[in-house]
C-alpha cells in the first residue's frame, strides 16, 4: 500500500507569540516549530498501516527551509521518503492554493492512502485535506479515529458530536484527515534517526509544480493580533443559600451555561 | 572509536611546561552539521520519552529502575550510544555522548549512573582494547540493551589504591584459562549486568623474572563461580544497583583477556579517562538546571513583599551558580572535542573537568536546597533528592582528592623529567649538547618572551592578559617546587593540591575564552554571557593567585601540628568548659 501523510510544521504550543512588523503574521525569528499535533498521529497511523500492510510512507510537506528539521524527524520515525515542495519566500494563506500546490507534487505517484491530520494548529482551516481528495477525485472521510483496511476497502470510525461516532466504508484510494489521539505515537529510535539521513528528500520550487493560480487567494489577511486575557476571578459571598441562588444566576446570565 | 596511537600531544601538560598550546584548543571545537542534527534528534527522542516513562522520586523511594524504563532505553537505542554501527550502535561521538548523557542526568541520576556503567566504563575497555572476535561477540549484544555491562575495579582492599587490587587470575596448565578468584565492591550494575571488565593480578615474565602485574578479562556474569551481592543502601542514586562482585574459581577463557597481558592498569586508566569526562557532562547538566530551578523557586517566592530573587544576597548565588555552570560546560566539551580526536592526551583536562563539574554541582545543590528555604529541605520538593544524588560524583570514578594529586604529579611528570635530564646534562655538558641548547633555547624563551595567548579577541583582553600571568605562574611554581622537593614532591600533597587547583582554573579561563573568542570570531553576539565570562575569569584568577602565593607562604606546619593533636588523642582535646 502506497501511503501519504500531508504533514505541517507549526509553532510550539508554549512559544511566545509576537505579531511581526507588518502586523499579518508571527514574528517567526526565536520561535521553534514542530509537527502538527494531529499530522502527528496521521503519521503514526500510516506507519501502523504500512506496517500492518507492506508498502511505503511518504512525507509530503510544504513550507520553508525549517520543515526539513520535521521531514526528518517523520523519516527518523520511519516513513521512507519525503517530498518538500520548498516555499520559501511564499505567503499565501489560502488552503485552496495549498491543496492545488500538494496535488500538483503528488499527483503522479498514484497514492492508495492519503492521511492528514485534522486540522492544522496555526490556521486551523482543517480544510486541505479534504480540498486535496476532491481535487485528486478521491473519496475522503474527517476526524477519522480508527482505520481498518479490507481488500481495496478502507472502513474508518468517524468521532461526531456528543460522544457519536460513524462507522463508514470507503473504496481506495481514498483521504482521511486524522483525529488526534487515535494511536498512541512511537519515539524515534537511534537507529531511526541514523537511517534517516541515507532516506530522500525530493525538493520542488513551487515555481516548478507549475501551478499558474498559485499566488491567488479567496483570502486576505487584514490583521493579526494576540487575545487580551478577560478572565476575571469572582468571589461570591453570603450564606449558602445565597451564593447558590447568585451561582445560578450568573451561570445563566452571564456565563450562558445553563 | 578507532584507536590509534596518542601523540604528546596535551594541553595541559605543556601548561605545566610553560608552553600555552593554543592550536589545541583554538577555535572552541563545534560538532559537524550532521552530527548536530542527529544529536538534537537523538535528545527531542530522549525528552519526549523521559517525560512520559521517568518518575525520578519514584526511583529514589523503590531504590530500583523499573524494568520498562531500561527496556523503553534499550528499544530506542540508548544503550548503544557510543558503539560503532558496525556493531549495532549509534556511533556518536565522545561529544554527543555526553550532551545525551547531560540530558539522562537532567531526568534521574540513578538511570544516568546505569547509563554510564554499561555505556562509558562498562563498554569503553572493549572498545579500546578489544580484539575484532571479541567486539564482533559482546558489542551487538550491549549495542541492543540484551546486555548490560559493568566496569569492575575497586576491592574492599583497594580504592583510591587501585593498583593494590588482590583479585588474582592464573593461567591454567594447558594454558586455556585462566582461573580467576577474589572479590569486587561497589561494583555498579553488578546484579543487573550480564558482562564484566574485571581487572586481576596476573603473573608475567619480564627480563625472565616473575611479576605480579594487573591484566583485563571479560568476564560473563553467568560463568561458573561468578556471583553478585546485595544491593547496597546509598545515601544517593540509590535507584542505581551496586553491589560486590565475588570470583570462585572462575575459568576465563584466554581469548577474554582483554588488552595484552599485563596492561590491565592501563587499560583501567583510560577507560576511566573517558568516563570521567561522560560524569562531568552529566554534571553540567545538573549545574544548568539546579541554576534554573533555583531561579524559578526564588522568582516565585515572595518575603518582606517582594520576590526573594531580587534580594542581592541570593542573586549572588543564582550569579556564581550561572557561572560555574558556564565554564564547566565549556570545559568539558572543550575535553570531549580533543578525546574525539583520538590522537591527543586529555587525561588531565578530563580529570579537571570532573573535579571542577562534580563540585560546581555539589555548590550548586547546596544553594539550591538553601534559597528554597524549609521547602529545599522537605521531601516533597526535588531539592533534597538532588543533593543527595550529586553527592557520589565527588567520590566515584576517582575521588577529587585523588585526581587533584594526579593532575599535580600527571602534569609536573614533563617538566620533572626534563630537569632531570637538564641536571644531568649540566654534569656531562658534551653528552647532552642537544639537551642543554633545547634547555637553552626555552630558557631564553622564558625570559624574553613568556608564552602568551595570542590574536585574542579585545574584548577578552583582561581575562587573557590574567591568564598569561598565571600560567607563567604555574609553569614557575612548578620549577620551583621540582628544584626544591625534586622526586619527593610525591610526598607533599599540600603543594600538589595548590598546583592542582591553579590547574583547574587555568584550564577553565583557557576554555572559556577559546569559547567566546570563537564565537566573537563568528561574528555572533557574546553580550548575553560576558557577565558570566567576567565572573568566572574573575573569580578563577583569585583562587589561581591564592594558592600560588601559598605555595612558599602558608601554614603547612601548622596543618601538620593540628592534625598530630588530634591523630594523638583519644577526643577532641579541647573543651571551654574544662580549662
Ligand atoms: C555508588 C558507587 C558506585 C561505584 N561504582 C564503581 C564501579 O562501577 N566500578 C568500580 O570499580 N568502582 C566503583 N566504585 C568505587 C569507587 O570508585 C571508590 O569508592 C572510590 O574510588 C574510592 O575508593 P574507596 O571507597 O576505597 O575510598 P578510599 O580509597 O578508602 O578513600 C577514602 C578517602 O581517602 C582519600 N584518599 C585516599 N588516598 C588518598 C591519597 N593518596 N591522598 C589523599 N587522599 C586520599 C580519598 O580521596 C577519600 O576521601 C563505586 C563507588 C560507589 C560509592
Amino acid at each position: 500500500m502506497k501511503i501519504a501523510i500531508l504533514l505541517k510544521q507549526v509553532p510550539v504550543k508554549d512559544a511566545t507569540l509576537k505579531v511581526n512588523g507588518d502586523g499579518l503574521w508571527i514574528d517567526e525569528d526565536n520561535v521553534t516549530f514542530e509537527i502538527n499535533e494531529s499530522d502527528h498521529y496521521g503519521l503514526e497511523e500510516a506507519l501502523r498501516l504500512k506496517e500492518k500492510h507492506d508498502g511505503e510512507v511518504v512525507v509530503v510537506t510544504m513550507g520553508p527551509e525549517r520543515v526539513k528539521e520535521s521531514i526528518k524527524q517523520a523519516l527518523a520515525k520511519g516513513a521512507d521518503r519525503a517530498i518538500h515542495i520548498n516555499s520559501s519566500g511564499y505567503s499565501n494563506p489560502d488552503p485552496i492554493a495549498h491543496a492545488k500546490l500538494l496535488c500538483a507534487a503528488i499527483k503522479d505517484e498514484n497514492f492508495d492512502l492519503i492521511l492528514s491530520g485534522l486540522q492544522s494548529d496555526d490556521l486551523g482551516y482543517g480544510q486541505t485535506g479534504v480540498l486535496v481528495a476532491e481535487m485528486l477525485g478521491m473519496a475522503h472521510a474527517t476526524l477519522v479515529m480508527e482505520t481498518d483496511v479490507q481488500d481495496g476497502k478502507i472502513k474508518v470510525k468517524r468521532e461526531l458530536e456528543g460522544g457519536w461516532f460513524q462507522s463508514v466504508e470507503l473504496p481506495l484510494p481514498a483521504v482521511l484527515t486524522i483525529q488526534s489521539g487515535l494511536n498512541q505515537i512511537r519515539y524515534a529510535t537511534i537507529k531511526g534517526i541514523m537511517a534517516a539521513k541515507r532516506k530522500e528528500i525530493k525538493e520542488i520550487a513551487i515555481s516548478d509544480l507549475g501551478v499558474s493560480d498559485a499566488d491567488a487567494s479567496g483570502i486576505q489577511m487584514h490583521k493579526i493580533y494576540l487575545p487580551v486575557k478577560t478572565k476575571q476571578t469572582v468571589v461570591l459571598e453570603g450564606d449558602t443559600a445565597d451564593i447558590v441562588s447568585k451561582l445560578v444566576d450568573k451561570l445563566k446570565n452571564e456565563a450562558k451555561v445553563l | 572509536m578507532a584507536k590509534k596511537d596518542k601523540t604528546d600531544v596535551s594541553f595541559m601538560k605543556s601548561l605545566f611546561a610553560g608552553v600555552i598550546d593554543q592550536e589545541t584548543i583554538f577555535p572552541y571545537p563545534k560538532l559537524p552539521q550532521d552530527e548536530q542534527e542527529n544529536l538534537d534528534m537523538i535528545l527531542q527522542a530522549w525528552n519526549e520519552f523521559a517525560k512520559d516513562a521517568v518518575d525520578s522520586p519514584q526511583i529514589d523511594r523503590d531504590k530500583k529502575i523499573p524494568k520498562e524504563v531500561l527496556q523503553g532505553m534499550a528499544e530506542l537505542g540508548f544503550f548503544g550510544l557510543s558503539i560503532p554501527e558496525q556493531y549495532g550502535g549509534a556511533g556518536l561521538s565522545e561529544t554527543a555522548y555526553c550532551r545525551v548523557f547531560e540530558e539522562v542526568c537532567n531526568y534521574d541520576a540513578s538511570l544516568a549512573v546505569t547509563l554510564g556503567a554499561h555505556a562509558s566504563i562498562g563498554t569503553n575497555g572493549l572498545l579500546l582494547y578489544g580484539t575484532e572476535k571479541q567486539k564482533q561477540k559482546y558489542l551487538p549484544k550491549l549495542a541492543s540493551g540484551e546486555w548490560i555491562a559493568a566496569f569492575a575495579l575497586t576491592e574492599p582492599g583497594a580504592g583510591s589504591d587501585a593498583a593494590g587490587i588482590q583479585s588474582k587470575a592464573v593461567l591454567n596448565d594447558k594454558k586455556t584459562h585462566f582461573i580467576l578468584n577474589g572479590g569486587k565492591m561497589w561494583i555498579s550494575n553488578g546484579s543487573i549486568s550480564d558482562l564484566w571488565t574485571v581487572f586481576a593480578k596476573t603473573d608475567v615474565i619480564e627480563d625472565g623474572v616473575i611479576k605480579e602485574k594487573i591484566s583485563a578479562f571479560l568476564v560473563e556474569a553467568k560463568w561458573p563461580g561468578c556471583s553478585a551481592g546485595k544491593p547496597e543502601d546509598k545515601f544517593g542514586i540509590r535507584g542505581s544497583d551496586t553491589t560486590a562482585l565475588n570470583f570462585d574459581n572462575v575459568q576465563v577463557p584466554v581469548e577474554n583477556l582483554l588488552g595484552p597481558l599485563g596492561k590491565g592498569f592501563k587499560v583501567a586508566m583510560e577507560t576511566l579517562n573517558v568516563g570521567r569526562l561522560g560524569l562531568a557532562a552529566g554534571n553540567v547538566g545538573g549545574c544548568k538546571l539546579l541554576t534554573q530551578m533555583a531561579a524559578d523557586y526564588a522568582k516565585n517566592r515572595k518575603q518582606f513583599g517582594q520576590s526573594i530573587a531580587e534580594f542581592e544576597i541570593i542573586k549572588d548565588k543564582i550569579a556564581n551558580m550561572a557561572a560555574d555552570a558556564y565554564a564547566a560546560e565549556s570545559m568539558v566539551y572543550l575535553t570531549s572535542a580533543l578525546a574525539d580526536r583520538h590522537t591527543v592526551d586529555y587525561s588531565l583536562e578530563s580529570a579537571i573537568s570532573k573535579v571542577f563539574a562534580s563540585e560546581a554541582l555539589w555548590r550548586a545543590a547546596n544553594e539550591a536546597m538553601q534559597i528554597a528555604g524549609g521547602n529545599g529541605y522537605s521531601t516533597e520538593y526535588p531539592f533534597g533528592q538532588i543533593v543527595r544524588d550529586a553527592r557520589i560524583n565527588l567520590i566515584f570514578e576517582g575521588t577529587n582528592e585523588i585526581l587533584r594529586a594526579f593532575t599535580a604529579l600527571a602534569g609536573m611528570q614533563g617538566p620533572g623529567e626534563y630537569l632531570k635530564k637538564i641536571g644531568k646534562a649540566l654534569r656531562d655538558p658534551i653528552k647532552g649538547f642537544g639537551l642543554l641548547t633545547e634547555f637553552a633555547v626555552q630558557k631564553v624563551r622564558d625570559v624574553v618572551t613568556k608564552d602568551t595567548l595570542k590574536n585574542i579577541a579585545p574584548e577578552l583582553k583582561e581575562q587573557a592578559e590574567r591568564f598569561n600571568d598565571f600560567a607563567d605562574e604555574l609553569q614557575s611554581n612548578v620549577e620551583k617546587v621540582l628544584m626544591k622537593y625534586g622526586k619527593e614532591i610525591i610526598h607533599h600533597e599540600f603543594i600538589q593540591q595548590r598546583i592542582a587547583n591553579m590547574a583547574i582554573d587555568l584550564y577553565g579561563m583557557a576554555a572559556v575564552i577559546s569559547r567566546v573568542d570563537s564565537k566573537i570570531k563568528d561574528s555572533k553576539s557574546v553580550e548575553q554571557e560576558m557577565p558570566l565570562v567576567q565572573l568566572y575569569c574573575d573569580a578563577a584568577w583569585r583562587r589561581v593567585r591564592r594558592e600560588a602565593r601559598q605555595i612558599e607562604n602558608n601554614l603547612d606546619k601548622q596543618r601538620r601540628q593540628a592534625c598530630d593533636l588530634i591523630y594523638n588523642s583519644k577526643q577532641i582535646p579541647f573543651d571551654v568548659f574544662h580549662e
